[in-house]
């Protein structure tokens, strides 16, 4: 029985140490793909559109001259696509696949900070997440 | 020493089997958690781990059957799941190589880099999201199934630690 209790308790504190262990992993991400979310704002590589400003409110202004704004909780992946395109996305074809995959959003969350988060994984840059947003509704 | 150990009496095979048997335990527990903190359930092929999870708790309750009825089920479950896992590496590394273009280090120049440099990228995590390694953990778990097995007949129940 002893041996037993000894195999109890020893189990039982690695399940808690993996666990804290599990947490700090989880906690992680965010903090991987902040230099990268720096290194976009500081070396922006998407400078290809003419459309594109400094000004954030000014690209939205201009995605939704360049094109319609579809739902990128009902639309389907090629309307998101071809969104996107008109936004002036590259490969925008395997970023509609992404916004699909996400799915759902909140539709009170205008700003899509949901999808915005899931995007940081893949280290896009601002502009081009900018771009993205600009292009999608709730 | 009043308490040696192992303690007088103890079956050390049967120690190490149950030990074998915790840490397998431990390892579903852990990833389960781990695969719920990262939201892994985007799409059906993100649901393959979770698969794979519960064949393992099944393949660890078909190995504590008394008699050892369990243990060649259990064994094969176990290979089922450690073959999941090598697809789970594997897939990482293609998400990682399919993002490649994505990430803005390098979307300009992606498609002109060397292939080997390409998949180095993939492989060591630089592009894309996915812990290239961390499906190996199912591995990991299934191996020391498969070896808290070894040495198991339809005989030979789990015996209790003292006689």
């Amino acid at each position: 029985m002893t041996t037993t209790r000894r195999l109890l308790t020893t189990c039982a504190a690695t399940v808690l140490a993996l666990g804290l262990a599990a947490c700090g992993g989880a906690a992680a991400p965010p903090a991987a793909t902040a230099p990268a979310s720096s290194a976009a704002a500081a070396e922006p590589t998407d400078s290809d559109d003419d459309t594109a400003t400094d000004d954030d409110t000014a690209t939205d202004d201009d995605t939704a001259a360049a094109g319609s704004k579809v739902s990128a909780n009902t639309a389907s992946e090629d309307e998101i696509a071809e969104a996107l395109d008109s936004a002036g996305v590259s490969n925008a074809d395997r970023w509609a696949e992404e916004v699909v995959e996400y799915r759902p959003y909140p539709s009170e969350d205008a700003n899509l900070t949901k999808l915005r988060d899931n995007l940081a994984k893949y280290n896009p840059g601002q502009e081009t997440t900018d771009k993205i947003v600009s292009a999608l509704t709730p | 020493m009043r308490h040696p150990f192992p303690p007088n009496g103890t079956n050390v095979v049967v120690l190490v089997r149950r030990g074998l048997v915790a840490l397998t335990a431990i390892g579903v527990l852990a990833t389960a958690f781990e695969l719920a903190t990262e939201r892994h359930w985007n799409g059906i092929e993100q649901l393959v781990p979770w698969i794979a999870l519960a064949v393992l708790a099944v393949a660890l309750a078909l190995l504590l059957v008394p008699g050892g009825r369990g243990v060649p089920a259990a064994r094969l479950l176990a290979v089922l799941v450690l073959g999941a896992a090598t697809y789970g590496v594997v897939d990482h590394v293609l998400v990682n190589y399919e993002s490649g273009a994505l990430d803005q280090r390098y979307s300009e120049s992606w498609e002109t880099l060397p292939t080997v440099q390409q998949w180095w990228l993939a492989v060591t995590k630089t592009v894309g999201p996915a812990p290239t390694l961390a499906p190996g953990v199912l591995g990991q778990s299934a191996l020391l199934l498969v070896l808290a097995s070894v040495g198991s007949t339809r005989r030979r129940e789990v015996e209790p630690v003292q006689r």
